[in-house]
């Protein structure tokens, strides 16, 4: 008797059918996969046996009574936690009021601190999740609110485990041990859902797949019985490309992103200590490192969102050091931020006003403060066709498009403003294979047209697979800059990562 | 799809109201058949009534727009009252202090003089909120306070009229009149001030780079930020125009009604905006129906107290009712509405 099954699950949103009959049965003890493109249904299946959603039709049986949970909370009681792809956290409170949140412990609504501490402590050592239950969550990098997640549902005794693309923010080194926590859970009899773009990942750790694609089931295959190939293949009805060759067409000497020992302190976030680098026209330069160690500073001081304490910035050979976010734009700047819901887009604005949330104020998008919605529209239909973005219409509020959709979204804005300069922070974090293989393409493709790229990842083979020269973070200071060549050694990457220094070799 | 699901909501609350003013009149022993035929008598009766519930609502669409634009822009102006006020004086200082002239130009100086003084009052809690942080709930209310003396205070002083022994300012000169639209009623040229703000303000915030912005802080301050948009500029921006929106409710009240500056000018209009464009829901139409309905309310129970001897205090109750189904009738009515298979 399986613990979960989902049966003919069918769900329709005006304008799209985000589950058309799909079925999905979980065995106790089992981590199982489901995997599909961008706006395939996933989440909204998982948002439906959640109690998010209400189903159309269909019958969800979990430890062998039929339920249609009304709420979350109906949900987590009967013992099936979700850990959503877009985190669902209270910045302003700590680690440890979130994980609390709602929970009726003994002695409610008087909070013994002391002991839910000590409780999160628990857990967290347990699981290898390390974070500190008295920060606040505003302060923490995306990775460690992914942790405060996993904490949470764990905290509430789950016995189904829901992930939503959990590992898509996590460093190779935590995900490795994100995986020791899933076997620990599955060997104490949890079942787990997870929800995963990454291939390699479904076949290392899990039992079973199902594969999604338009709303529909394309499979269900045992991991044992299948291969990375014929994954992909149900996926998106080719085998993945063995990745597209890096090699440097024409390397100008001119530098297009130049950082002359830049410093930045402010008490709020992570110091930047004596960060140099020059990134030339026609390169991509990646910055590899454990998240949380200065990216997301660095990343905000290029853009001109903090200004620097010290040092100097130049973009194409302008000095922009003192210079506005609109000025740096102007100046070629095009800035991919890794955080889509609270930084790159607007939710309540509808697709196409998020298109044109960097260029509003510039010709043809307007002309003397009046807005042409006619070019938005066009300009807007073409994106959406280029970037394959699935969404019902253009009029539709960003909000209801899937994670992926949201992403693609923000790099076809941000790539058709004809930037020279792209700074792109995790800019694959949720997209699917296809599409992903599409964005590192696009950035390639730029990077023979001569632009100069900075590629932020904590995704190792990311950078690996795309750069041409690797600088590593770590505690805010650049601890090497490597070539990526055939003699590219992973092991001193993995060190640098962790602190050790390497020396430095220039290009 | 989403219309039907406004109209049928909005259906619901007129529902609720009624039965609820009905029972209210019934376990006040009144009776409810005269009540409600007074009631529809003094809406739809006569050509007087028609104006009347014109003339309030136009206060009510100025400082309801005023009170919408701050709201999508996040700054939660609860101030319109005082602003109200500071166009009023604004005005009446146009027509004390200035010399005569013709009327276009007297009327138009008016207009932007109680623009500017509404904004300003509004202002000065923006830029306390967007420089400091300080709540703009509790400067704006604040603020209301330090109108409505200020207006005390001038007219027993500066602009009292020296003929009179009542705290009134002189009356104004014919030049700074809003004609008449519809004689004999009231009916006056604020109105169409009022229609024509709406419509600009609908232009300004849906079609131009200005409403854009503001649209964009309203709803996401950090996306903003991190788009180059500046948060403190849109705040400050936002303010103004929402001040001096409830400025020209000031101008229009004075230029159109009352025609010279006394105390309680407004039977609190600029509270009563806030409900406007939290049920217009902030789009111009919506407040300008929004105001227009809250207004033959207030017409339709005064009727009610001439006829049927009901208090007219029961609006206050209804209005309240109504401000509670219309902010939780997403809540309240989805379930509702499931079942009546709307989406
Ligand atoms: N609340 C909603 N209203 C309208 N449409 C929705 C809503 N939620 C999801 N959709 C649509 O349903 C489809 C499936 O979305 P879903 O989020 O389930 O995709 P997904 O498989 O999780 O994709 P991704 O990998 O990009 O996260 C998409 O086309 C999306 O636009
Ligand atoms: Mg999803």
């Amino acid at each position: 008797m399986p613990d979960l099954q989902m049966k003919d699950i069918f769900k329709e949103f005006p304008g799209v059918i985000a589950n058309d009959n799909v079925s999905l049965t979980v065995e106790k003890g089992e981590i199982h996969a489901l995997l599909g493109e961008n706006g395939a249904g996933k989440t909204t299946l998982m948002n439906i046996l959640y109690g998010i959603y209400t189903k159309d039709s269909g019958i969800i049986t979990w430890k062998g009574e039929e339920v249609s949970f009304k709420s979350p909370r109906d949900a987590i009681e009967s013992g099936i936690g979700m850990v959503h792809q877009h985190f669902m956290l209270v910045p302003t409170l700590s680690v440890a009021q979130n994980i609390t949140l709602g929970l009726k412990n003994k002695g409610y609504p008087f909070y013994n601190k002391k002991k839910v501490i000590k409780e999160i402590a628990e857990l967290s050592k347990k699981y290898g999740l390390l974070v500190d239950p008295d920060e606040l969550i505003s302060r923490l990098s995306v990775g460690a609110r992914q942790r405060v997640e996993i904490l949470k549902s764990l905290y509430r005794n789950a016995e189904l485990l829901i992930l939503d693309e959990p590992t898509a923010v996590l460093t190779p080194q935590e995900t490795d041990n994100f995986f020791t926590i899933l076997k620990k859970l599955k060997n104490e009899g949890h079942s787990v859902i997870i929800i995963t773009h990454r291939i390699p990942e479904v076949m290392k750790i899990t039992d079973k797949v199902t594969i999604l694609k338009d709303g529909k089931n394309v499979a269900t295959v045992n991991t044992s019985e299948t291969n990375e190939n014929e994954l992909s293949n149900y996926m998106i009805g080719r085998s993945l490309k063995t990745f597209p060759t890096r090699k440097k067409t024409n390397v100008s000497e001119e530098y297009g992103l130049v950082l002359e020992q830049v410093g930045f302190n402010n008490k709020k976030s992570k110091k930047l200590t004596d960060i140099s680098f020059k990134v030339k026209k026609g390169e991509i330069f990646g910055i590899a490192g454990v998240d949380g160690n200065g990216q997301k500073e660095l990343a905000e001081v290029i853009s001109g969102i903090s200004k620097i304490n010290s040092g100097t910035i130049l973009i194409a050979g302008k000095n922009i050091t003192k210079a506005s976010f609109k000025t740096r734009k102007k100046a070629g700047l095009a800035y991919i931020t890794d955080d889509r819901h609270n930084e790159g887009l607007v939710l309540d604005m509808d697709v196409s006003e998020n298109m044109i949330l960097k260029d509003y104020d510039q010709e043809p998008f307007s002309k003397n403060c009046i807005i042409n919605y006619n070019v938005v529209r066009k300009e807007t239909e073409q994106r959406i066709k280029d970037y394959n973005i699935k969404t019902p219409g253009i009029k539709t509020p960003i909000r209801l498009l899937s994670g992926g959709n949201q992403q693609k979204a923000i790099i076809a804005r941000e790539l058709a403003a004809g930037p020279s300069v792209v700074l792109a922070c995790q800019p694959t974090r949720g997209l699917d294979i296809g599409a992903t293989e599409f964005v590192r393409q696009t950035l390639i493709d730029k990077r023979n047209e001569n632009l100069c790229i900075l590629l932020i990842s904590a995704d190792l083979e990311e950078i690996v697979s795309i750069c041409d020269r690797i600088a590593v973070i770590f505690e805010g200071r650049i601890v090497g800059i490597i070539n990526n060549g055939a003699d590219l050694n992973l092991n001193k990457i993995g060190l640098m990562m962790a602190g050790h220094s390497g020396e430095t070799v220039n290009s | 799809m989403k219309y039907t699901k406004e109209l049928v909501s909005t259906l619901i609350i007129i529902i609720v109201t009624f039965l609820i003013a009905a029972v209210l009149i019934i376990v006040a022993k009144y009776d409810p058949g005269m009540a409600l035929q007074s009631f529809f008598y003094g809406i739809f009766g006569s050509l007087h009534g028609f104006a009347e519930i014109m003339v309030r609502a136009t206060p009510l669409i100025l400082a309801g727009l005023g009170v919408s634009v701050a709201f999508s822009t996040g700054f939660f102006n609860i101030g319109a009252e005082g602003q109200l006020y500071m166009g009023a004086i604004a005005i009446t200082c146009v027509g004390v202090f200035l010399p005569p002239m013709p009327a276009m130009l007297h009327i138009a100086i008016a207009i932007i003089a109680g623009f500017l003084l509404g904004g300003i009052w509004a202002v000065i809690p923006g830029f306390l909120k967007a420089k400091y942080g300080v709540s703009e709930i509790i400067t704006t209310i604040m603020f209301n306070y330090i109108a409505i003396n200020i207006v005390g205070i001038l007219v027993r002083t500066v602009l009292k009229n020296t003929e009179s022994a009542l705290p009134y300012s002189p009356v104004m000169p014919k030049s700074l009149s809003f004609s008449l639209l519809l004689y004999p009623t009231r009916l006056h040229g604020g109105f169409i001030l009022a229609i024509v703000s709406a419509v600009l303000i609908y232009i300004i915030m849906k079609k131009t780079t200005i409403g854009y912005e503001l649209r964009v802080i309203g709803f996401n301050k950090r996306a903003g930020t991190c788009s180059g948009i500046s948060v403190y500029k849109n705040i400050v921006l936002a303010s103004l125009i929402s001040g001096g929106l409830a400025g020209l409710a000031g101008v229009s009240e004075i230029a159109g009604v009352h025609h010279r500056l006394l105390e309680g000018i407004s039977p609190g209009y600029g509270y009563i905006a806030i409900i406007v464009a939290l049920m217009g829901r902030n789009h111009p139409l919506g407040v300008i129906i929004s105001a227009i309905g809250l207004s033959a309310l207030q017409v339709g129970a005064n009727s009610m107290q001439r006829q049927a001897g009901i208090p007219t205090s029961i609006t206050s109750v209804l209005m309240g009712v109504i401000v509670l189904l219309a902010l939780s009738k997403n809540i309240m009515f989805s379930g509702l509405l499931k079942k009546m298979r709307i989406k």
